[in-house]
């Protein structure tokens, strides 16, 4: 194997087109190889020194987030928890403190595996990934990026640079909750994130759902912001989430849960997700992660 | 009676209990391999590196059951780079386990398990030596699969060894086809009782299996010089380890010598005789030395220690006055494919179905029984947790469908001073009752908690093992004392408390004091880390010989100060005249005129202790169901769970053990942390899935789920210390074992309380939670 350093993303895209690979925090890349799940390709240029996609930058537009930002670092920065909690809520569970502090977002964006915490989150929060190659930069719709488990729409030659979220509205929340069987190195059973936008009156204007774990990709609940718009967030309404995310997932069933526990779970998952998003719309603070402050993962 | 203040987990303080009580008898220091355990300066068996070492892979059979009918190894032995290959018909044919000798060093004919090795390599590099195995042609024909121990009853079932007759065996080991080891327990007249009783009630639990799972996969370098070999294992039983080499490949004890470097943990998984000669066997060939590190996945397939899965079926007569008439149970064990060290086991097993109460009519049996997977052998506490949680599942059955209360009916049932326990021994000073009033006088048990909230409660018991164990005591010239020994440590600390045993005899602290331990080749025999036995036993011997050096010391100080030598005090780094302290002599100073003359050196032994008797008719008899030392627990557990997904969090435990006296407190509470978050594990989350081939499907830490750091609860400990029972040094008892006995039933119990419904497997998964409520 040949092993590159990149020391500016020029090197990194002209790395990617002689086709080597990238390799962020390696915490998927390295230890997947090391699990013997897949082998090194035959050429890795390591990108983790590229300072420039680092960094979370607001605009009019929104936020750009860097494909190098950590989960440690998405799991406090003040603009992510305040406006994108989703994001926070998921990035504060991934594996350990060792775990967050080198795994990225764009490597677990990247690495498509339908149970990423990110995902969700980011697909409720209109999330755009954008790619860099030598030819240019395009911006794709998550939707349009997963194509499978571990594989995406993205060219070999394709670096993600960062995640663009546009502007949050007034009155917006969103959260993300997931399933786990412990509180530490834990991948998701299922997930569900949230995003709500309340009218003035309290009643939802805008909300979206989309879930993890339950079929070959993370998936948005379609209709939702149909069934909910106009609606109040009361027990009925959360019921309602609660089975459009359960009909709406495909799950599988493996040595973590059955697909029918999982159908069932994903919808206790999402109704949990949307009501914490309702209540952060209103203003109410709810700590990151929300596994860990509300319910049963509570901290006491 | 002295009892020691609560003492809250030190991470997690509990302003609620007062801070663990003033120095005392009791004291708490550091382990002397603490510090180079967590600042990397230790060295484990894997960090090893001997010139000219050679790599070590094994072939494994990769499936559960099949003959046998292509071995080649020429393409093997033809690469460049590999100097030895082995198969069966490389090394002597002997067949070897305790209690059952039914196992082979590598596959003979038959492969049992996925995990039997089949053949082994010895290359220059791990690649060539992995390749190498991968060119070995293995052609298998496959045999029906025994995929349940319940299935292996079956008088149709395929026999897992069809030749199990022809087998040396112990006499008292009772087998027949599938069955290992069959016992039962007979006491009084069961259906009598079962007639007299007002309500007779059963139930029916399923344990599958789990894994001891130590963080470090285990490491093996042997290295010959002439006709003797070294072999560095990471082994819990370095004495065990060379009976193993000695017997299989036939040399005399004075030519192996085993030692084993930092242990990573074992927890029972490290115990017995694991590979040690298959690797001395490739180093004699390759006329190198080798080295075999296991990864992950070979820690969890390969060894012949699992926590063995069990069914259990209790049935219990009750009087409305709240006695229990008689007790009728059946087990049935999974050995897995070899019998390992498990004959054992069902006679503890049934000990444990029966438990620590009084019941004067009982009748149980259990059947040990060959299946086509992994094999089960003793992993910290073997069977009484899976044993305890069903007993104590079906207990609050009993009492709750007297309506009492079920701490009250475990009161009034429960073992204490003068009682005659199931199998007819008569307990002298116990602490049973005391653990159960002081555990669940420091939990919420009673108080008014959220819904899904409850508090369950479980008692458990767990004898002392009485073992032959020696040591050698010194002092030399500059005052400094070594203790060498042949105790292990595992982890436990045990060994580490040993210090403090020697410092009291002859007057010195236990910093004083440097082991020297885990090498056969310098140390007299012990049993090992096993059975939490080393510090009633190896403890014994240490106190024998540091008396005879205190012995020594105060003839020395008597010549000296021109005084008797009874009326020398041996304190504080000196020996004085009793009543005169200014009239003293430092050790250091003696230990230099003794090194003049007749040396501070001294040998002790611990001779055996008697076991006590048993009134029971005991088929199978295993020594197990007599206990010197019995230890009583007792765990009141908070546990909150989440109906809607059936995910269970434990959210307190309070704790109470009766081990004796405590002797380090420091070490005490960590075996109580670590069995507990252990019990934690095996109640929700720990499972070996297999496959209809009888295959393990998790094999691995991701997806065989170990409870982490951060789902660890507060723990609170209290010891009750009865005095007088006790079977080591100052009357203290073992310890490793019984934290991780009654945590999974009290977790239970609690889950019950909530959810309303028992869930009658373990572990009690998020999804049987959920599924029970459907
Ligand atoms: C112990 C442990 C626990 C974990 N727990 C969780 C968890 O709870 N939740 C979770 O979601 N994940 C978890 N993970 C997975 C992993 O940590 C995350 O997915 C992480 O975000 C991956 O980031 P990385 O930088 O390490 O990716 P890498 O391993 O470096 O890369 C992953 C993949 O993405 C590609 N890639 C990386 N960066 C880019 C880029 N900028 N452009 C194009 N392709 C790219 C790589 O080529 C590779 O195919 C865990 C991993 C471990 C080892």
């Amino acid at each position: 194997m040949e092993f590159s350093i990149a020391t500016t993303v020029a090197e990194a895209l002209d790395a990617l087109q002689n086709g080597a690979r990238p390799v962020a925090g390696g915490t998927d890349l390295v230890v997947g190889v090391r699990h013997g799940k897949s082998s090194f390709p035959d050429q890795l240029v390591a990108i983790d020194r590229l300072n420039e996609l680092k960094s979370i930058d607001a605009s009019d537009a929104g936020v750009r987030v860097g494909s190098l930002v950590t989960h440690a670092q998405l799991m406090t920065d003040p603009l992510i928890t305040d406006r994108y909690s989703a994001i926070a809520d998921a990035s504060a569970l991934v594996g350990s403190p060792a775990t967050r502090n080198v795994g990225t977002l764009g490597g677990n964006v990247m690495n498509g595996s339908p149970a990423m915490d990110t995902g969700a989150p980011l697909m409720v929060l209109g999330a755009q990934a954008e790619l860099a190659s030598s030819a240019g930069s395009v911006l794709v719709d998550l939707a349009d990026l997963w194509t499978g488990p571990g594989q995406t729409s993205a060219a070999s030659d394709q670096l993600c640079v960062a995640l663009k979220m546009p502007v949050r509205p007034e009155r917006s929340g969103s959260a993300y909750v997931r399933l786990e069987y412990r509180r530490a190195m834990e991948i998701a059973v299922v997930g569900a994130a949230a995003s709500v936008a309340l009218n003035a009156d309290g009643t939802i204007a805008d909300a979206s759902v989309a879930l993890a774990a339950v079929a070959p990709t993370i998936i948005a609940v379609d209709g939702l912001s149909t069934l909910a718009a106009g609606r109040t967030v009361d027990e009925q309404l959360l019921a309602d989430v609660a089975s459009a995310a359960s009909e709406h997932a495909s799950p599988i069933s493996d040595l973590r849960a059955s697909d029918t526990y999982r159908r069932h779970t994903v919808g206790v998952m999402a109704k949990r997700a949307f009501d914490a998003a309702a209540r952060r719309a209103t203003g109410e603070v709810i700590g990151i992660p929300v596994n860990r402050a509300i319910g049963i993962g509570a901290a006491s | 009676m002295t009892d020691i203040a609560p003492v809250p987990n030190p991470a997690l303080p509990n302003p609620a209990l007062p801070n663990p009580s003033a120095p005392g008898a009791t004291r708490r220091f550091v382990r002397a391999d603490g510090p180079d355990k967590v600042t990397g300066s230790g060295r484990y068996a894997a960090d090893l590196q001997l010139s000219g070492m050679l790599h070590a892979k094994f072939r494994y059979a990769d499936v559960a059951h099949g003959r046998i009918t292509t071995l080649d190894t020429s393409a093997a032995r033809a690469m460049p780079g590999v100097l030895s290959v082995l198969t069966h018909a490389d090394v002597p044919d002997v067949r070897y386990s305790p209690g059952i000798s039914d196992r082979t060093l590598f596959a003979k004919d038959v492969v049992r398990f996925e995990g039997e090795v089949v053949a082994a390599v010895a290359a220059t590099t791990k690649e060539i030596a992995q390749a190498a195995v991968d060119a070995i042609v293995v052609e298998i024909e496959p045999l029906p699969v025994v995929n349940d121990a319940e299935e292996a009853m079956a008088a149709d079932s395929p026999l897992v060894h069809t030749d199990w007759e022809s087998y040396e065996a112990d006499e008292a080991v009772v087998r027949s086809g599938n069955t290992v080891s069959f016992s039962s327990i007979t006491h009084g007249d069961v259906e009598a009782g079962l007639s007299a009783a007002d309500h007779v009630i059963t139930s029916h639990h399923v344990a599958d299996a789990s894994h001891a799972a130590p963080i470090e996969p285990r490491a093996i370098v042997a290295q010959w010089e002439g006709q003797k070999v070294t072999v560095w294992t990471s082994s819990q039983v370095p004495f065990d380890a060379r009976a193993g080499i000695c017997q299989t490949l036939q040399l005399p004890t004075n030519r192996v010598r085993v030692i084993v470097p930092h242990l990573g943990g074992g927890f029972g998984g490290k115990c017995g005789f694991h590979f040690e000669a298959q690797i001395a066997a490739l180093a004699k060939a390759a006329k190198r030395p080798v080295k075999l590190v296991f990864s992950r996945r070979e820690e969890f397939l390969a060894p012949d220690r699992r926590r063995e899965g069990m069914t259990v079926e209790i049935t219990s007569g009750v009087k409305n006055d709240g006695s229990i008439t008689a007790r009728k149970a059946r087990i049935v064990i999974d050995s897995g494919a070899y019998a390992s060290d498990a004959a054992f086991f069902p006679q503890l097993a049934a000990m444990h179905v029966g438990g620590p109460y009084k019941v004067p009519n009982v009748e149980i049996e259990a059947h040990l029984m060959y299946t086509n997977h992994q094999p089960s052998g003793s992993v910290r506490a073997p069977t009484a947790p899976q044993a305890c949680w069903a007993l104590e599942a079906h207990t609050d059955q009993l009492a709750d469908t007297l309506g009492i209360d079920p701490v009250q009916f475990r009161l009034q049932n429960c073992v204490t001073e003068g009682d005659t326990g199931i199998a007819g021994q008569v307990y002298g000073a116990i602490g049973l009752k005391e653990c159960i009033e002081k555990a669940v006088a420091a939990s919420d048990y009673g108080a008014e908690l959220p819904d899904d909230e409850a508090v369950g409660v479980a008692v458990s018991w767990w004898p002392s093992f009485p073992g032959p164990s020696g040591a050698h005591v010194k002092i030399d010239d500059d005052g400094a004392g070594q203790i060498i020994t042949g105790a292990q440590e595992c982890g436990t600390g045990a060994v580490m408390t040993l210090r403090q045993l020697a410092a009291d005899e002859v007057g010195l602290q236990p910093e004083d004091f440097e082991i020297i331990y885990q090498d056969t080749g310098v140390a007299p025999y012990d049993t090992g880390a096993t059975g939490s036995q080393t510090l009633i036993n190896n403890g014994r011997a240490v106190v024998r010989a540091a008396r005879q050096i205190a012995d020594e010391l105060r003839k020395l100080a008597a010549d000296h100060l021109e005084a008797a030598p009874g009326d020398i005090v041996l304190a504080d780094g000196s020996a004085h005249v009793a009543g005169t302290p200014t009239k003293n002599v430092s050790i250091p100073e003696l230990a230099g005129i003794a090194a003049g003359g007749e040396l501070l050196a001294a040998h002790g032994s611990a001779p055996p202790l008697d076991y006590p008797t048993v009134a029971a008719t005991c088929v199978g008899e295993q020594g197990v169901a007599g206990w010197v030392a019995p230890q009583f627990a007792c765990h009141a557990v908070r546990v909150k769970v989440d109906a809607e997904t059936g995910v269970a969090r434990v959210m307190e435990i309070s704790t109470a053990h009766d081990s004796g006296t405590i002797l380090n407190l420091t070490g005490a509470l960590g075996q109580v942390h670590g069995g507990v978050l252990m019990g934690i594990g095996q109640a929700l989350t720990e499972v070996t899935r297999y496959s209809d081939e009888g295959l393990q499907m998790n094999a691995g830490m991701l997806e065989y789920k170990l409870q982490t750091a951060a789902d660890a609860p507060p723990i609170t400990t209290q010891f009750v210390e009865p005095g007088g029972e006790g079977a080591g040094p100052e009357g203290a008892k073992g310890l490793a074992e019984a934290p991780n006995v009654p945590t999974a039933a009290a977790i239970h119990n609690a889950i019950t309380k909530v959810i309303g419904t028992p869930v009658n497997k373990l572990p009690m998964t998020a999804e049987r939670i959920w599924e029970v409520q459907q």
